[in-house]
C-alpha cells in the first residue's frame, strides 16, 4: 500500500461507490440542534406518529389529541418520531507510534478516517475531525455535505505523525469541544505510555456512541515472522527510549502475551463503559473492514 | 603369531600448549564481551513498553537467559575454537603423541628401484619424499610449536648406514634423506634396528642423556625385507610401516648367468641363463647376449615363462622360471658377457646379468718338493695352463737369480720343503713351517683332529673335515698377519698369511700321513686354495658379485695409475695397498666395474680387470608390496599413506573462515 498523496488516492472511486450505500448508525437517539433526516427514538416534533401518553401538567397543549379527548374524555398527548442530525467525530492518533508497520498504521488511519468521514458527509451528518500528536490537537469541525470531502481529505493528508501523544488530553478536548452528541470514532494503536483509561473515561458517558478502533500492524502482532529476532536494541518511536532485548523465541512469545493482555484489557475497559472496541490489523482490506466488520459491529448500516 | 592391532588414527598435536593458551585467552573474553556488550542491531518499534516487560519477565523467570543459545555466539565460538585448534596444529597420525625419538629407516634395496611411483619415480624417491614430508610435519610447528621429537635417519639394504644420528634439526635430517642413494642390494633391516636402538640408548648427537623410552621405528619400505623373521620388538618399542609401492609385480629378470669355455674350442663359451618371472600370468620375453656391450646374439624365439605360483607347503610365492642356453659364442678372456631380457617391466636393474669370461687356460702352477703322486694328480686334474716341478735347490737358485721369479706363477706349491726366500709370491705350503714369516713352529703334535672350522671362508667351500685325523702335525704359533681357518686343540691346522706381496696358505701337516687325500674334501680344498691364491687371496674376478660386495684383488707389480670405471659411466682413482692389493666398493649397483692400469710386469698382457655385479632377482625381484611386516613374534600392518602425518591446520583455518563468513551473513540478515 503506497503512501497516498492526493485525495483521490486516499479514497478511490470504487470504494466510494460502496460507501455511498452506507450510513453511520448511532445506537442512541440524540436531539440535534435542527430537524434532521435521522430518525431517533427520542420522541419529538416530526411528521411521523410514534405513540400516545397521558397528559401531564405543563405539556404543550398543541400536541393534545383532541379527537381522543372527545371520545374518551381523557387527555392524551400525541408523540412523534423526531428527526435529528448526527455528529460524527473522528479522532485520529497522529503520534509517532502510528508511523510504523507494513502496511503503515498512519496511512491506514488516514484512509479509514477518510472513508468514515465520507460516509458521514454524504449522509449530511456533521463531521468533525481531530488529530492528536506531540501535545498538539488539531481539528477540523463543522463539515457537512459531500462537497466538503476534498477539504476533509486534504486535512487528513497533511497530518504528520510525530512525537508522543497525550491521549487523555485529546479525549478531554473532544469531550469538551461542543461537537454535540453522536458517534465518536477513536482511531489509534492505543499504545500510550500513560495508559488509555483516563482518556476513554473522559469521553464515555458524554453522549457519544464511542468506537475504539485499535490499529495494529502485522509486525507488531507477530514480530518473529517479520524478522524481529536476535540481539536487538529496540528504539521507541515516540520517546526514543532504548531497550536491549535478546529476541529469543521465549521473549517474543512473552511479548505477544503482553500485547494480547494489553488488547484484552482495552477491550474489557471498553465493554465496561459501553465503548465498542475493534482490533484492526492493517493488512486487512479497508473495504472488508467497512462493509463487513463495522457493519457487524453496528457502526454502519 | 600374535597380530598387532590395526593402527588407530590418532591426532598428534604439534603445538598443543599454544592452542590451549589461545583458546583459554580468547573464548572467555568472547563470552564476557557477549554478555557485557552484545552487538545488537538497532530497530525502531512503535512502542517498547511490551518488549521491556517481556524481557523483564523472561529474565525474571530465567536468570541465565543470556546463556541461552544464540546463533551468532555459537558461530563465533565455533570460529574461535577452530582457530585455536589450527594453532595447536593437529596432525592425523599413528598415535605418536609424546614420541621423543623417531628413527626413520628407509629401504634402499634393489626392489625400491621399481618405477611405480606417483610421478614415474622410483619407490625410493617416494619413500624419501614421504619421509621428508613427515619430518616437515613433525617440525613444522613454527612459532607456536612445542618440542619436536628427535629424528634419526638410517638407510638400509644389505647393510644399514646411519646418515643422521638423533637430531632436533629438521634441515639436517632432510639433508640426510636427500643424500640417500639407490642400491641394488638385498634388503635387511636388522642392522638398522640395532643401530636405532643403540643410538637411542646413548642419547643424541649433543650427548644429552638418553631416556628410557625407546625410539619409534618408522620403516619406509615395500615390505620385502629378508630378515624380518629374525626381528622381534622389545618392550615398549613401536614400529610404523609406511608401505611404499604398488600391489602388482610385473617384473621379469635374469636369475643367474654362467659361462663355460668349450673344451673343444677354448675361444668360445657356452652361456647358461635362468630367467625369472614374478608376473601372475605367463609371459614371453626375448633374450639378448652382449659381449663387452656389443650385441652378438638374440634368442631365435621368445622364451616362455610361467606365472608365479604359490608354494603348496610354505605358502611362499615362487617365481616362474625357465632356462636358456647360448651355445658357442666367441668371447675373449676377461670380456664381460651380458644377458638381457627385452620385456618391459618396472624394475630395470634385474633385467640384465653379467659375467666375466674366464681365462682361456688354467693356472700357472709350480710344484716344489718331492712331487708326490697325490698332489701331482690333483693339480694336473685341474688342467692348469702350465705345471712345472722344481727341486728345492733349483727353486732356490731361480729365486736367487730373479727375486720376481715367483710372480711368473699363479701359485707355487711347496710340499714338505722349506725354501730360502718367501718374500713374495703366492704359496700353498704343506708340512714344514715357512721361514722368514711370522709363523713360529714350536714342536710336533700327534693325533690331531679339527675343532673349529670357518666354513664361510673361501678355502672351505665344499670342504668337509669331519673325518680328518692327523697323526702328526707341526705345532705353530700364528703371527699377527695370519688368519686361522681351521684350528685344533693343539694349534692351527690350516691358516693363511698375507704380508705385502706374500700370500700363503699353510697346512702344517703332510697329507700323505693322513687319509685326507682319499677324501673329496682334499681335492676341493686344493682347488679352492689354488683359485684363492691365484686371485691374490681374494675372490676370483670371474665370479659375479652381488650388490654390496667388495671387489678386491692384486694388480701386477709396477702397475701405475690404477682407476676404476663403472658401467654407469663414472670413473674414480683407485688407491693401491701394500703389494699391489686393492679393494673396490662396496659396489652398490648392478653393472660392471673395471679396474684399469698402466705398465706393470705383465707388459703386453691385459691391463684391466672387470667385475660383474648382478642383482639377486630371486630375492629382490618380487615387487608386490607386503601388507604387513611379519616380525618374529608379531606383525605390523601397513600404515595407510593418506593418514601418515597429515596436517589439518590449513583445513581448520579454512573452516574458521567459512564460519566467520556465515556469521557475517547471519549478522547482516539481522541488521
Amino acid at each position: 500500500m503506497s503512501d497516498p498523496r492526493t485525495v483521490d488516492e486516499l479514497l478511490d472511486s470504487r470504494l466510494m461507490a460502496h460507501l455511498d450505500r452506507l450510513d453511520v448508525v448511532s445506537k442512541k437517539i440524540f436531539a440535534g440542534k435542527i430537524h434532521g433526516e435521522r430518525r431517533s427514538r427520542r420522541r419529538g416534533q416530526s411528521v411521523e406518529f410514534a405513540d400516545f401518553r397521558n397528559y401531564a401538567h405543563g405539556d404543550d397543549l398543541r400536541f393534545v389529541d383532541w379527537n381522543i379527548y372527545a371520545r374518551l374524555d381523557r387527555l392524551f398527548l400525541k408523540m412523534f418520531l423526531e428527526e435529528e442530525d448526527l455528529s460524527l467525530v473522528i479522532a485520529v492518533d497522529a503520534s509517532a507510534s502510528m508511523d510504523f508497520g507494513t502496511p503503515n498504521k498512519m496511512q491506514y488511519a488516514r484512509r479509514l478516517a477518510m472513508a468514515l468521514g465520507y460516509i458521514g458527509l454524504v449522509n449530511n451528518n456533521r463531521v468533525s475531525l481531530f488529530s492528536f500528536s506531540d501535545d498538539r490537537i488539531e481539528r477540523l469541525t463543522g463539515l457537512r455535505g459531500r462537497r466538503r470531502t476534498r477539504e476533509m481529505g486534504q486535512w487528513l493528508l497533511q497530518l504528520q505523525p510525530r512525537g508522543e501523544a497525550d491521549f487523555t488530553a485529546a479525549c478531554r478536548a473532544i469531550a469538551l469541544g461542543g461537537q454535540g452528541r453522536g458517534v465518536l470514532l477513536l482511531i489509534s494503536d492505543f499504545l500510550f505510555s500513560d495508559g488509555f483509561e483516563k482518556g476513554l473515561r473522559s469521553v464515555a458517558g458524554r453522549g457519544f456512541d464511542v468506537y475504539a478502533l485499535q490499529l495494529l500492524a502485522p509486525d507488531e502482532i507477530d514480530p518473529a515472522r517479520h524478522g524481529l529476532l536476535g540481539d536487538l536494541r529496540l528504539v521507541d518511536s515516540e520517546s526514543a527510549a532504548e531497550v536491549e532485548v535478546t529476541a529469543s523465541s521465549a521473549v517474543v512469545q512473552q511479548y505477544r502475551d503482553r500485547l494480547d493482555a494489553h488488547v484484552a484489557s482495552l477491550r474489557e475497559y471498553c465493554v465496561r463503559r459501553s465503548i465498542a472496541h475493534q482490533v484492526v490489523e492493517t493488512s486487512l482490506q479497508l473495504e472488508t473492514l467497512l462493509v463487513d466488520y463495522l457493519r457487524r459491529r453496528g457502526l454502519l448500516a | 603369531m600374535m597380530v598387532a592391532p590395526p593402527p588407530i588414527i590418532a591426532v598428534d598435536w604439534i603445538a598443543p600448549v599454544a592452542g590451549a593458551v589461545i583458546a583459554a585467552s580468547t573464548i572467555p573474553p568472547l563470552l564476557a564481551l557477549y554478555f557485557l556488550r552484545l552487538r545488537r542491531s538497532r530497530r525502531v518499534v512503535a512502542a517498547t513498553m511490551h518488549w521491556r516487560r517481556a524481557a523483564e519477565d523472561v529474565r525474571a523467570n530465567a536468570p541465565f537467559q543470556r546463556l541461552r543459545l544464540s546463533l551468532l555466539l555459537l558461530l563465533q565460538l565455533l570460529a574461535l575454537g577452530l582457530v585455536a585448534l589450527a594453532i595447536a596444529q593437529p596432525q592425523v597420525d599413528l598415535g605418536l603423541a609424546g614420541a621423543e625419538k623417531i628413527a626413520l629407516l628407509i629401504d634402499r634395496s634393489g626392489s625400491m628401484g621399481a618405477m611405480d611411483g606417483a610421478e614415474a619415480t622410483t619407490r625410493l624417491d617416494d619413500a624419501k619424499r614421504q619421509a621428508i614430508d613427515r619430518i616437515r610435519a613433525l617440525h613444522g610447528g613454527g612459532l607456536f610449536a612445542g618440542p619436536a621429537p628427535s629424528i634419526m635417519v638410517i638407510a638400509f639394504a644389505s647393510e644399514a648406514i646411519v646418515l643422521c644420528p638423533f637430531t632436533d634439526s629438521s634441515a639436517q635430517a632432510i639433508a640426510a634423506i636427500e643424500s640417500i642413494e639407490a642400491t641394488d642390494e638385498l634388503s635387511a633391516i636388522g642392522g638398522g634396528v640395532e643401530l636405532a636402538r643403540s643410538f637411542a640408548a646413548i642419547g643424541g648427537e649433543d650427548g644429552a642423556a638418553s631416556t628410557s623410552v625407546p625410539a619409534v621405528l618408522e620403516v619406509y619400505s615395500d615390505g620385502r625385507i629378508g630378515d624380518l623373521a629374525g626381528l622381534s620388538l622389545r618392550d615398549g618399542e613401536r614400529v610404523i610401516f609406511h608401505r611404499i609401492g604398488g600391489e602388482d609385480s610385473p617384473n621379469v629378470g635374469i636369475g643367474a648367468v654362467a659361462v663355460t669355455r668349450l673344451p673343444e674350442s677354448p675361444g668360445e663359451v657356452r652361456v647358461f641363463v635362468r630367467v625369472v618371472s614374478w608376473r601372475t600370468s605367463p609371459t614371453k620375453t626375448d633374450l639378448e647376449l652382449r659381449v663387452d656391450g656389443r650385441l652378438v646374439a638374440v634368442t631365435p624365439s621368445p622364451v616362455d615363462l610361467g606365472a608365479a605360483t604359490q608354494d603348496a607347503d610354505t605358502g611362499a610365492l615362487l617365481p616362474g622360471q625357465t632356462q636358456a642356453v647360448f651355445p658357442g659364442v666367441q668371447v675373449p678372456a676377461g670380456a664381460v658377457v651380458e644377458v638381457r631380457v627385452t620385456a618391459d617391466d618396472l624394475l630395470a636393474a634385474d633385467n640384465a646379468a653379467r659375467v666375466v669370461a674366464p681365462r682361456l687356460g688354467g693356472l700357472k702352477i709350480a710344484l716344489v718338493g718331492r712331487g708326490s703322486f697325490v698332489l701331482r694328480s690333483v693339480i694336473q686334474g685341474m688342467s692348469p695352463a702350465s705345471f712345472e716341478t722344481f727341486t728345492p735347490e733349483a727353486w732356490n737358485a731361480r729365486v736367487a737369480k730373479d727375486p720376481l721369479a715367483p710372480d711368473a706363477f699363479d701359485v707355487v706349491v711347496l710340499e714338505q720343503v722349506t725354501v730360502q726366500s718367501m718374500a713374495r709370491g703366492r704359496y700353498l705350503m704343506f708340512g714344514s713351517a715357512p721361514v722368514g714369516t711370522s709363523i713360529v713352529p714350536f714342536g710336533t703334535k700327534e693325533q690331531v683332529v679339527p675343532r673349529s672350522i670357518r666354513s664361510e671362508h673361501p678355502l672351505m667351500q665344499y670342504v668337509n673335515l669331519d673325518d680328518l685325523f692327523v697323526a702328526s702335525m707341526t705345532a705353530v704359533a700364528p703371527g699377527s698377519d695370519s688368519d686361522v681357518v681351521v684350528e685344533a686343540s693343539e694349534g692351527p691346522m690350516i691358516l693363511t698369511l698375507s704380508r705385502g706381496p706374500l700370500t700363503l696358505v699353510y697346512v702344517p701337516f703332510d697329507p700323505i700321513d693322513t687319509e685326507w687325500p682319499f677324501q673329496r674334501s682334499f681335492v676341493n680344498f686344493t682347488a679352492n686354495a689354488l683359485a684363492w691364491l691365484a686371485a691374490g687371496g681374494l675372490p676370483a674376478a670371474d665370479e659375479p658379485l652381488r650388490p654390496g660386495d667388495v671387489a678386491a684383488g692384486r694388480l701386477p707389480a709396477g702397475a701405475q695409475s690404477p682407476r676404476a670405471q663403472f658401467s654407469s659411466g663414472t670413473t674414480a682413482p683407485l688407491s693401491l695397498l701394500e703389494g699391489g692389493r686393492f679393494t673396490l666398493g662396496p659396489l652398490r649397483r648392478a653393472g660392471t666395474a673395471t679396474i684399469a692400469w698402466q705398465g706393470g710386469s705383465q707388459t703386453g698382457l691385459s691391463t684391466s680387470i672387470a667385475y660383474a655385479v648382478n642383482m639377486d632377482c630371486q630375492a629382490e625381484g618380487r615387487l608386490d608390496t607386503a601388507l604387513e611386516l611379519q616380525l618374529a613374534t608379531n606383525s605390523v600392518a601397513a600404515q595407510p599413506s593418506r593418514a601418515a602425518s597429515q596436517s589439518v591446520w590449513q583445513w581448520l583455518l579454512l573452516a574458521a573462515a567459512l564460519v566467520l563468513l556465515l556469521e557475517w551473513w547471519v549478522w547482516l540478515r539481522r541488521t
